[in-house]
């Protein structure tokens, strides 16, 4: 890692060597740029499309796919509707990665902003905000999520972002909201107050800079939880829709055969598996390397 | 105190209110549940006659004020329709007919939800059992290869998605192995529980992770405190002085914990469900959703909203009641 990228998501340069120095936050930092990286360039490096339906080569007699090894262009088998499940995997990456990155962004957009009004300003809008959180939460969010989805005429990938985005930014704006509320008592703040600094410029210059950290950790942790959404609603059918494969969509489909190629399932998930694991390693370690005191 | 109280009540009343708001609104843009129930050849007479009978050609606001409970029923199949004054809302315990089921919504749900307790009730079981059991076990050998190796497989038993972990014990359990059925609920009360056990335990296995970590980290803190060096110093042996004086104090954040799941008892767990073909809440709701049965639909989300707030309020006036700061806090 350049040190200008470091010093970009660490103001304080002594956690930066704690972060380096942990283990496990770099072995997640290195799955995460893994994935990212197959996520941008794994459809260019895909050996076929992963549309091509090539029954004749690629099924059995029988109707089952072939296995990984039977035909070396295609190094991962088939699908059962004989299209090559290496291509479809990096396809269905591409998605997943899209989703989940596109949501978090969004989310952690406006969960940074509302935090920040909220705790800056307090008052009426304040308790305006912590309201509408309240009532967020207590909405039961996998069936919200999958209602509005079905409301939705032609369920796109934008609009599969834009719904998660829209309605995951409730944690991280509680936690920006009280950081917020202690930076804004700090002593150079009140002196940037009183010198008639610009409300834009203290926001943007004192408070969005102590606020960066645990919103970093969260979004970090977000991205982890946005694929287990988007794979689970996929999963049940109401996520990425045909032509368009995520990992999730692909477990679906593999479900069906499990007792003939349980491969089907154990390649997306193991992947999901995987990404979702790098992101929480890289969460922890960013959260042990910004807050020393845990 | 009751102030207090009387606040939080209040309070989680306007939720509610704000949640069945919400999921009206949704629910009503959601296509014509009519038209989904009547397939695609049903004749138009058909439909408005099927609108005309769940009160679909009324205007949205006297349908909210008719589903609250507020204004005279427009629900014609409804036993409380008189074309006047008579109210089969929410305030009357009424959420309405499924219009696939031809059943009441209420009773739809109280059948479904028996079994997703049972499910969730047997998960908590295996969760707190083997989270606090691997977590002293770790506590104890501190340091060693077992407690990094079973803290490592803890980590990652939090990535694992429940679509992974089910489908994989679905295939080695049931299809390999052919010790579990492969779904379902079977029909005695011991079939029933038997076929809980690969969902529970599916269900479980991020719980249990999560708990065996605070259970080492509050294990490792209560060996240190001085009255466990006391007890060990008096001549206690190391098993009483793990259980007596160190696991009772560091359970004290996994009640807590429990407290907070309950939700996962009454809402059901969507996934797990639909992988093991277990009829409860959960798959209720994906069904509705599917068939676009609107009234199923916000019959769960209103029933699950309810538990969750009524949990919270429960919570926040106990703890309340017992931490004095907490209510000046909320003034």
């Amino acid at each position: 890692m350049g040190s200008r990228i470091g010093a970009f998501f660490f103001s304080d340069p002594r956690a930066l060597r704690r972060f380096r120095k942990n283990r496990g936050a770099t072995a997640g930092l290195a799955l995460v740029v893994l994935v990212t990286l197959t996520a941008v360039v794994g459809p260019l490096l895909a050996p076929h499309s992963p549309e091509e339906q090539n029954l004749e080569e690629l099924l059995h007699d029988n109707g089952l796919p072939i296995a990984p090894g039977e035909n070396p262009a295609h190094p991962l088998g088939a699908d059962t509707l004989g299209r090559d499940e290496l291509s479809r995997l990096l396809h269905g990456g591409a998605v997943s990665m899209q989703v989940a990155l596109f949501a978090t962004a969004l989310a952690v957009f406006i969960g940074l902003s509302i935090g920040i009004i909220s705790g800056y300003f307090g008052g009426a809008v304040d308790m305006f905000a912590m309201r509408g959180v309240d009532i967020l939460l207590s909405l039961p969010f996998l069936l919200i999520v999958i209602a509005i989805q079905r409301v939705v005429d032609r369920p796109e990938l934008w609009t599969l972002f834009l719904l998660l985005g829209l309605l995951s930014w409730t944690t991280l704006a509680r936690v920006t909201r009280a950081k917020t509320m202690q930076v804004r008592e700090l002593e150079y703040v009140q002196a940037a107050r009183a010198l008639g600094m610009s409300r834009r410029r203290i926001l943007l210059r004192h408070v969005l800079p102590n606020v960066m950290g645990p919103a970093i950790v969260i979004g970090t942790t977000l991205v982890a939880q946005m694929i287990i959404v988007e794979s689970a609603m996929s999963f049940l059918g109401f996520g990425v829709q045909p032509p368009n494969a995520s990992w999730g969509s692909m477990l679906r489909e593999g479900q069906q055969y499990l007792s003939h190629a349980p491969r089907l399932v154990l390649y997306p998930g193991l992947l999901i598996m995987a990404t979702v694991f790098g992101f929480n390693l890289l969460g922890e370690g960013l959260r042990d390397a910004l807050d020393p005191k845990d | 105190m009751l102030e207090f109280a009387l606040k939080r009540a209040a309070w989680a009343s306007f939720v509610m209110l704000a949640v069945i708001t919400i999921v009206f609104m949704l629910v009503s843009q959601i296509g014509d549940p009519c038209a989904a129930r009547l397939g695609a050849n049903a004749r138009p007479e058909q439909i408005a006659a099927c609108h005309e009978q769940y009160g679909f050609d009324q205007p949205l606001t006297a349908q909210y004020g008719a589903y609250l409970g507020l204004s005279s029923c427009v629900r014609k199949s409804s036993p409380n329709y008189d074309g006047g004054e008579g109210h089969c809302g929410i305030l009357q315990g009424d959420l309405g007919e499924s219009m696939r089921m031809e059943q009441d919504v209420v009773e739809v749900i109280l059948t479904r939800l028996p079994r997703s307790m049972l499910l969730g009730a047997m998960a908590m079981g295996f969760e707190v059992l083997l989270g606090v059991f691997i977590g002293i076990i770790a506590a104890t050998r501190r340091n060693t290869w077992f407690d990094t190796g079973v803290m490592a497989t803890a980590f990652v038993g939090i990535s694992a998605p429940t679509f992974l972990s089910g489908l994989l014990f679905l295939y080695f359990f049931a299809f390999r192995l052919g010790w579990f059925p492969v779904g379902g609920y079977g029909n005695t009360p011991l079939e029933h529980i038997y076929s809980a056990i690969l969902p529970a335990f599916t269900l479980a296995i991020i719980g249990a992770a999560t708990y065996a970590r605070i259970m080492r980290s509050e294990m490792v803190e209560t060996l240190r405190a001085d009255y466990v060096r006391t007890a060990k110093a008096k001549g206690l042996g190391p098993v009483a002085v793990i259980m007596k004086h160190g696991a009772r104090n560091a359970l004290l954040p996994i009640v807590t914990l429990m407290g907070l799941q309950l939700a996962i008892l009454v809402s059901g767990a969507i996934i797990t469900e639909s992988i093991f073909a277990w009829p409860g809440v959960g798959r209720l709701a994906i069904e509705s959703i599917h068939n676009l049965d609107a009234p199923i639909i916000m019959g769960v989300v209103i029933m699950v909203s309810f538990t969750v707030q009524f949990g919270n309020f429960l919570a926040d006036v106990a703890v309340g009641a017992l931490d004095p700061r907490v209510r000046v806090d909320q003034e």
